[in-house]
């Protein structure tokens, strides 16, 4: 398994090489120039060709494309992304709230969807094919096809301001997190909920079920057993779930006004802040490739012939 | 099972309910206490408030400084200077002080401080080549404890003006520049303003404070908090709720809630919507430089501006918030007031211009000249959905005359880039508003970075850029009004800026608020003067 471990997170490395050169050449594909791009941003509101050149030399964007690469990329590593074009504060320093933020956020998120995912789905595949079973798929189906942003108005609406029990948004107490977990499970929760119905399903017609029930093994302890075998499948799935939420939440965030990634990257994005860009793009593309590790490491703890074969 | 699942929804509702009450109480605490206090919602954060630089938010940087001087329907009035004499010859400039004004940190605001400010926007003077004063003063002189000298290397007429802006001739407690600069970032925002920032989530939220030292009485408004919520739907939610109590247009000249909500607001008789006078004018730019564009002839101009139906726009893409416009400045900006020609909405006029000018008719098709086709670019901004409605609007009406119209939508930076490049036919844009104009728009027409490719193609432009480097060191008012009359009827006549609508500034305000006023500038609002009845 140690062999294993090496192997897998060293494999990550190349990868994240080259999300790193990719994202950093993001700032590059923008016709404009940097400097201008910089001075825009700033709310300059006359960019003139000394201001241009006054601006290039002191952001160092005169060196070659490689030296400032590897510049930066080596300023990574200490967790320093450079500085807002914006604001001139370090990225960090906005990136790092944040993220803390849609990070909570996400958190939250995934054990209700965790929790409603596993419960439903148990339930739905129990009473395969009766009412129940057919009702919370309907109902399922009926959500997620929801906008998300949709929904959100409508929930803000109807909590917030017709019944006034919750904030409409921001993020001041722990009844903030309410709305925004509520739109993220449902739109995700109806999803992965399916996925472990069905994986419920196919351990229902294994061998080993019809097996132990004959044996007259008590009923609580065979669904535990298929929901072992199921989540092995599921792993996988659930481990993508957290970079896939963290990096989707822009929606959910910018209705409900919440502190977070999404929203500033929004914001980035329009006044084309690229040192902030930049560094959530890497942000996510670690989190994607650390998540993707974890669930190959999961997997190969619980099914050894995995290692193997790798 | 079934009695789990009830079991399990009864928790998540007591847990929703039992959060919420939590809620509630600071809701109602907001509520009960809402009568000195002002929650606006801003989309944007109110970011780095360093008043020498440009990324801080405008109404919030006029609540915390302020300027020697304040620009006024009236003219131009003290504020920090109580008095001011010129040299004869229009170059030296000496303020009297206002005296006992301190700054929010407690440290006197004298002529040692508008020195060191001003001397410290000065050291980055090629960041604010936009405003032209900054290419102008030479020196700067502390006379006694409250008399400061300006010197300036030439005549200037619009320095008064431009020392009345928001930004960046205001004035930060000297304490908190960082080695004797603000250039590269300051460690406090402590200005001399109604109001003092006392606390700044960033992306969240930004107390502003009464300043009860203020000089001039403070104000009775106690709080103001910046909320950033996101236009739309959340903020008009908000407003219903209460958690926030005003809006106003951003500096982009859009609003945060659409016409429709703000009738349901009114409806509610919880508010009141209060619109300015006409603050800029959106039009549309024609490159008369362009030699191989149709834009460079004058007919083709003028037909443009007579297929644009202003009426319609205003009443339908404005829903009525924006009114027509005529002529490039509307009759309240300073010197514009001078009955310039309207040209009206009229189609046979235009059919008439083009054939007179020897674009000839095709059957249905477009007109050409000398094998050229009658077909433009209009770049609007990808970003306003007005822009787009309205191009779309022209491009049809003057497909009727033989013009065919290519829209291209681009981001307002690449927009600028072309202004500045002289790669256009056509191109929206808008004047820089109530303060700024005429002197900062006319400025702007001799500008490479601004409107000289727009108006370096007319036959009389060498006239026209000698007019307005005299209007800007002209020293007698009816010198001035003349060279602007002669220099605004150029431009109208040949028709380069087209305009199309008049933008104000609107506010939705609590109904019981009195007081509200407009400042001479779209980017800023009297906050200290409002109050609740």
């Amino acid at each position: 398994m140690g062999r294993f471990i090496l192997k897998r997170t060293l494999l990550a490395v190349p990868l994240l090489i080259i999300i790193s050169f990719l994202t950093f050449g993001l700032n590059h594909l923008s016709p404009m120039d940097p400097a201008e791009v910089v001075l825009r941003a700033q709310g300059v509101p006359q960019v003139t060709e000394a201001l241009l050149a006054e601006t290039k030399a002191a952001l160092g964007m005169d060196r070659p494309f490689l030296i400032r690469y590897f510049t930066w990329l080596a300023s990574c590593f200490r967790l320093d992304f450079g500085e807002s074009y914006i604001t001139g504060t370090p990225v960090w320093a906005l990136l790092g709230p944040a993220f803390m933020n849609t990070l909570k956020l996400t958190m939250v998120s995934v054990i209700a969807i965790l929790a409603f995912s596993v419960g439903l789905g148990i339930l739905c595949a129990l009473r395969e094919g009766r009412l129940l079973d057919r009702s919370i798929r309907g109902v399922s189906f009926f959500l997620t096809s929801m906008p998300s942003a949709w929904l959100a108005a409508l929930m803000i609406w109807f909590f917030s301001v017709k019944l006034d029990l919750l904030p409409t948004s921001g993020l001041d107490s722990y009844a903030s997190y309410i709305l925004p977990v509520i739109v993220l499970t449902v739109s995700y929760a109806g999803i992965y909920f399916r996925l472990v119905r069905s994986a419920m399903l196919s351990q229902l017609h294994e061998d080993y079920t019809l097996y132990a029930r004959a044996c007259g093994l008590q009923e609580r302890k065979i669904t535990l057993r298929m929901l072992k075998n199921s989540m092995q499948v599921a792993t996988s799935v659930f481990c993508m779930a957290v970079p896939i939420i963290l990096g989707s939440t822009v929606v959910v965030e910018s209705i409900f006004a919440w502190p977070g990634l999404g929203s500033l990257t929004v914001n980035s994005i329009l006044g084309r802040d690229f040192p902030v860009i930049q560094a959530y793009v890497l942000v996510l593309a670690v989190s994607f490739v650390l998540f993707n590790t974890l669930s190959d490491l999961i997997n190969a703890a619980l099914d050894p012939k995995l290692r193997k074969e790798f | 099972m079934k009695r789990k699942l009830i079991t399990l929804l009864a928790a998540v509702t007591a847990l929703a309910l039992l959060a919420g009450c939590g809620k509630t109480e600071n809701a109602q605490t907001n509520a009960s206490s809402p009568k000195q206090e002002l929650v606006y919602a801003t989309v944007k954060d109110i970011n780095d408030m360093n008043p020498h630089l440009y990324p801080g938010s405008m109404p919030a940087q006029g609540m915390v400084y302020e300027s020697l001087v304040e620009n006024t329907p009236e003219g131009i009035k003290p504020l920090l200077a109580e008095s001011w004499d010129i040299s004869a010859d229009g170059t030296v400039y000496t303020f009297h002080l206002r005296q006992g004004v301190t700054f929010h940190d407690g440290e006197p605001f004298n002529a040692e401080a508008v020195k060191q400010n001003i001397d410290a926007v000065q050291h980055n003077a090629v960041k604010h080549s936009w405003i032209k004063l900054s290419a102008k003063i030479t020196d700067t002189k502390v006379l006694d404890e409250y008399t400061f000298e300006l010197k300036l290397s030439e005549p200037y007429y619009p320095a008064m003006l431009e020392l009345s802006m928001t930004r960046p001739y205001v004035f930060l407690s000297p304490k908190d520049f960082v080695n004797g600069e603000t250039k590269d970032g300051v460690q406090g925002y402590n200005g001399t303003g109604p109001y003092r920032l006392t606390e700044h989530q960033t992306d969240q939220y930004a107390v502003f404070e009464a300043n009860n030292e203020y000089w001039n009485g403070a104000p009775e408004l106690k709080k103001i908090t910046a909320k950033v919520l996101p236009t739309g739907e959340t903020t008009f939610l908000a407003l219903q709720k209460g958690e926030v109590n005003f809006v106003f247009t951003d500096d982009r000249g859009t609003d945060s809630i659409d016409t429709e909500a703000m009738d349901r607001l009114i409806e509610s008789g919880d508010y009141q919507v209060v619109r300015s006078e006409a603050m800029n004018t959106k039009m549309i730019v024609a490159n008369s430089s362009k030699t191989d564009s149709p834009a460079h002839d004058r007919a083709v101009r003028e037909a443009v501006w007579h297929a644009i139906d202003r009426e319609s726009i205003a009443s339908q893409i404005f829903n009525g918030k924006e009114t027509p416009a005529e002529t490039l400045f509307s009759a309240n900006v300073n010197y514009a007031d001078i009955g310039l020609k309207a040209r009206a909405y009229d189609l046979q006029e235009a059919a008439r211009l083009l054939d007179g000018a020897g674009w000839a008719a095709s059957s249905g098709g477009t007109r050409t000249k000398d094998g050229k086709a009658l077909s433009m670019e209009l770049f609007y901004d990808a970003a306003s959905l007005s822009q787009k409605t309205q191009a779309e609007l022209i491009q049809n009406t003057v497909k009727g005359i033989g013009m065919e119209l290519r829209l291209i939508g681009e981001d307002s930076s690449s927009i600028a880039n072309r202004r500045a490049a002289g790669n256009y036919d056509l191109l929206f844009n808008q004047t820089w508003g109530l303060a700024y104009d005429p002197q900062s728009t006319v400025s702007a027409f001799t500008s490479e970075s601004s409107y000289y490719h727009a108006t370096s193609g007319i036959a009389q432009a060498e006239e026209l850029f000698g007019k307005i480097s005299s209007v800007m060191v002209a020293t007698e008012e009816d010198q001035r009004k003349s060279l602007y009359r002669d220099i605004l009827t150029i431009v109208h006549d040949e028709a380069i800026f087209i305009p199309i609508t008049n933008g104000n500034l609107t506010v939705v305000a609590p109904s019981g608020l009195q007081g509200i006023g407009f400042k001479q500038t779209q980017f800023e609002l009297p906050f200290e003067k409002m109050r609740f009845e």
